[in-house]
């Protein structure tokens, strides 16, 4: 535990110490926020700017978790991870503290957007806040899974950036957290489905939009929910999809990240010679 | 004394393959506790993959490598808690301060919380870097970054501190400095050192040295026996009257070179060499004798020198 909680705050000061990058990952959300309100106002979604905000929310937390994991490159091949490995602590303890410490900085980023949504003038129910901690701490502890197993394959902070890039794109704009699903073409919205993410801002909408007791049709009918098929997928079936995503993802990355040899970590071969 | 102690090291057929490539054959050693111990040779000799491989890093491909009685490679993490590791690149957390690099480390070795203040003034004090704690890691130089890395590598009371090329990279001073504590720590704290180097002045002030070379063990004794077996102390002398210099350095059947303006003179027991030297005493007008080192037990065994052409 004394492990778990140092790793944690570690991670957790490296966040709040780089305020450039906390500053500079709240801009774009606040973009999308504008541009897109804009665009759907007159699609027929209620209360347009509400249901971006909440997409754009639950996005932030699942991109910094992604962020997050490019720092633990950082850290595997900074030379830090060296450390932490000739050290007598085992490995589970590590991954449990980088889905923690991930968790955390994603929810807290989130949460940052979420106040800052409601001052300026966006009514997001301040009394569903208390729900959303706990959606968001778990959204973001299932992405630090995914976060973690792509870090653990991609070795080197380039690959990564490239895998996530190329992995964080189409799983937010196919999600429905900015562009409604209904609006996509039909081959899209089957990605769609098999999209963790996509369930992620079904339940995260349906919780700051305070729609939790509403009827399957309703949040069907208001873009919150989609149906697959004839089958609604209502936020308590979203949560139970994510749960069994991120049981996957955390026992796959755990995994990995158990095996992982970080020896090899962004060295070539004339490097390993030199050893 | 060197009978009664104890082996803290004990490598046995210990070969490392990457792919086809044999980083380390079949080499065996020991180290008593207590002592200074050396790895020389050029880069890419094995030294580090032999050091990382001591470390738990990596694991070998064949034989048997004990820390204090414990496996490497099955006995991981009891390894990890008696061993502290300087790599030969940085591993500390930049972005934090000196006190939280040390702080963590102690968290990671189980050092007692009561006891982790009082342990990082000792080892801040140890490499005079007290009051450097709570500056950030990354606004340091290269030579205080190395020092506060030895101060952690020992702050969990290690039996062995590995060092991997210790002050390769710093400048000449901090060089010097570095190698003042490392010696201050195994003389003062009896900690085993086990380090890798390429310079010969550090390794001279050994107590034992391996030499390595294409991934063999080529020698493996104190500096001054290396030096005795291997190296021939020479006299560098210019007479007024060569022929009678080379006349009666033959009869006497001494090895000798002649160069330019000198002759070189392989000196076997001193006192033989003291009696031609008194016999040519007006004669010589300038004499230089110069010691073997560590680079000409090099130079004997392999053919060439330790770092040809590189720095220095």
């Amino acid at each position: 535990m004394r492990v778990i909680y140092a790793l944690w705050l570690r991670n957790f000061k490296t966040f709040l110490r780089n305020k450039t990058a906390l500053i500079f990952n709240l801009i774009s959300p606040f973009f999308f926020v504008y541009i897109f309100a804009g665009i759907f106002k007159h699609e027929g979604i209620g209360n347009a700017s509400a249901f971006m905000l909440s997409g754009v929310i639950i996005t932030m937390v699942f991109e910094s978790t992604m962020r997050i994991s490019a720092s633990t490159i950082d850290d595997m091949t900074g030379g830090f991870m060296k450390e932490v490995l000739v050290s007598p602590i085992s490995r589970l303890n590590i991954a449990i503290a980088q889905f923690i410490s991930s968790a955390t900085v994603a929810t807290i980023q989130g949460l940052i957007i979420y106040v800052l949504g409601l001052f300026t003038g966006l009514s997001l129910s301040p009394s569903a806040l208390l729900l959303t901690i706990p959606v968001m701490i778990f959204v973001g502890l299932v992405f630090s899974g995914l976060g973690l197993f792509i870090a653990t394959k991609a070795k080197n902070i380039q690959t990564f950036q490239a895998v996530s890039l190329a992995v964080t794109m189409p799983l937010v704009f196919l999600s429905g957290a900015y562009i409604p699903l209904s609006l996509l073409p039909n081959a899209m919205q089957w990605f769609a489905y098999f999209n963790p993410l996509s369930y992620a801002v079904i339940l995260f909408r349906a919780v700051t939009l305070g729609k939790l007791n509403s009827s399957g049709a309703e949040l069907v009918h208001e873009s919150i929910a989609f149906k697959i098929g004839s089958f609604t997928v209502t936020p308590i079936i979203a949560f139970g999809v994510l749960a069994v995503f991120g049981i996957l993802f955390l026992f796959l990355s755990t995994i990995s990240f158990l095996k992982v040899d970080f020896s090899k970590m962004n060295r070539n071969k004339k490097d390993l010679i030199d050893f | 004394m060197a009978e009664m102690a104890r082996k803290i090291i004990e490598v046995e057929n210990f070969t490392k393959k990457y792919g086809k490539f044999t980083a380390v054959n079949d080499i065996n050693f020991s180290v008593d506790e207590g002592m200074i111990f050396a790895f020389l040779g050029p880069n890419g000799a094995g030294k580090s993959t032999t050091i990382n491989t001591l470390c738990t890093i990596f694991d070998s491909t064949a034989g048997s490598l004990k820390i204090d009685g414990k496996c490497v490679s099955s006995n991981k993490s009891e390894v990890r808690a008696s061993i502290g590791v300087v790599f030969q690149d940085s591993t500390l957390d930049n972005k934090m301060t000196v006190e939280e690099n040390l702080k963590m480390h102690c968290v990671f070795y189980g050092v007692p919380k009561t006891e982790v203040d009082n342990r990082i003034d000792f080892v801040l004090d140890l490499v005079e870097l007290k009051d450097w704690k709570k500056k950030t890691v990354g606004s340091l130089s290269g030579g205080m970054k190395r020092r506060i890395e030895i101060a952690r590598g020992i702050i969990h009371y290690p039996k062995v501190l590995f060092l991997d090329e210790p002050t390769t990279g710093l400048d000449p001073q901090t060089r010097a400095t570095v190698w003042t504590y490392i010696v201050k720590l195994a003389r003062e704290k009896n900690i085993t050192i086990f380090l890798t180097t390429h310079y010969m002045d550090e390794a001279e002030v050994c107590d034992m040295v391996a030499i390595m070379d294409y991934g063999k063990i080529i020698a493996h004794d104190s500096p001054f026996n290396l030096k005795k077996q291997f190296t021939k102390d020479r006299a560098y002398i210019t007479a007024k009257n060569c022929e009678r210099l080379e006349s009666l350095l033959e009869s006497k059947s001494v090895g000798f070179q002649k160069k330019e303006k000198y002759y070189r003179i392989d000196i076997g027991e001193v006192s033989d060499t003291l009696n031609i030297l008194s016999e040519l005493k007006e004669d010589i007008t300038d004499i230089e004798i110069r010691k073997g080192t560590l680079n000409d037990v090099f130079l004997e065994i392999t053919g060439r020198e330790i770092r040809e052409g590189a720095e220095e």
